[in-house]
């Protein structure tokens, strides 16, 4: 190919860039943004003067612990499906939910789907019942916050579905709403 | 003063190109929220260094990219798998100013949307530097100083998520 083509094409890549849009933020946003963070803001910081040391650091969250049984090696370990674990959040209130997935080797490519129940949102989706991403699993733990909103008293259950390659598992969170 | 107010003085004019950075960053409204929300919490609980700080622009900015890393750690390629059509930055391309020949539009538009695809086949790093660069008229060093990443580095970069959009572009029609 010759230069001049390689320059004309690169002039209508950056024609294309400059144009590349962006929509303004909704209005209101910066408003509530700003009422959140003084309120999240304040509440770290209360947090962080009760609770001291790592372990009280932990306990901060709810932490629920979902072994992944198929990709452990370990026969004796519980099976996820047969203990559903519960957390209870308040009625329009964000809550961060961090599901613990344990794994025997590292994964590339695992498929992650969550499943919500009627009325019970995932912070920065709304409207979604289902979201699927794929990520990486590191050999031990992996950490997944899920920042949970209920909108709805009724409550339900939530599946993390992992998959990976022709293998997977489903997690149950009860989640309930006072 | 109130803290609250303190913060808000502080923070607020810079929250167009805050929220720019977390839309170029991110490539997705909610994400680009989250995130934005995110460093609001965060530089709130560090308002005392905040007052001290003589760029608070820049302070946030960084604070906002190192943010966002930490996160793509976690779940490396969630940005590609998690975005439905609806949130990409083909958001926007119906508030594009446009002129009056529909056919023109429409063919902009088209070819704005392969190059959402084609950010979207880029790494992270290549990404955020053709969009800061090339699209939000960022400089070298600025980028430097927000991502802490050499020069040399990002200009390695560049070069390559030029390379790699004009491949992928070339091969889908987009230009010739």
């Amino acid at each position: 190919m010759h230069n001049e083509d390689i320059d004309k094409q690169d002039q209508e890549i950056q024609a294309l860039l400059k144009d590349y849009p962006m929509p303004a933020a909704d209005a209101g946003f910066y408003d509530q943004a700003l009422v959140r963070a003084t309120h999240e803001g304040s509440r770290r910081q209360r947090n962080k003067w009760l609770l001291t040391g790592f372990g009280a650091a932990i306990a901060a969250t709810i932490a629920v612990w979902m072994i992944g049984g198929m990709l452990l090696t370990s026969p004796q370990l519980p099976d996820a499906g047969s203990v559903i674990p519960g957390v209870t959040v308040a009625l329009e209130e964000p809550r961060t939910v961090n599901l613990v997935f344990a794994s025997a080797t590292a994964l590339d490519s695992a498929t992650l789907t969550v499943t919500l129940p009627d009325g019970i949102e995932l912070n920065g989706f709304p409207g979604q019942r289902e979201i699927t991403w794929e990520t990486s699993l590191n050999e031990g733990r992996n950490l997944l916050p899920l920042t949970l909103i209920a909108l709805t008293p009724t409550g339900g259950e939530l599946l993390a579905r992992l998959e990976h390659k022709d293998r997977d598992r489903t997690f149950r969170l009860r989640v309930d709403v006072t | 003063m109130d803290n609250n107010l303190a913060f808000e003085r502080l923070v607020r004019p810079h929250f167009d190109r805050l929220y720019r950075l977390a839309w170029r960053l991110t490539g997705a409204k909610a994400e680009a929220e989250d995130l934005f929300q995110e460093l609001l919490i965060k530089a709130f609980g560090k308002l005392d260094d905040l007052v001290e700080i003589d760029e608070p622009g820049s302070w946030l900015c960084r604070v906002m990219y190192n943010l966002f890393i930490d996160e793509r750690r976690r779940f490396a390629r969630r940005r590609m798998h998690m975005v439905e059509e609806g949130q990409l930055a083909g958001d926007g391309l119906a508030g594009l100013p446009g002129n009056d020949n529909p056919l023109h539009d429409n063919e902009r538009l088209e070819k704005l949307r392969h190059l959402d695809a084609a950010l979207a086949q880029l790494s992270d790093e290549h990404r955020v530097v053709v969009l800061l660069h090339d699209t939000e008229g960022y400089k070298l060093t600025e980028i430097q100083a927000l991502t802490g990443v050499p020069v040399g580095t990002v200009k390695s970069r560049l070069h390559r998520a030029r390379a790699r959009l004009r491949e992928i572009l070339l091969a889908d029609g987009t230009i010739s």
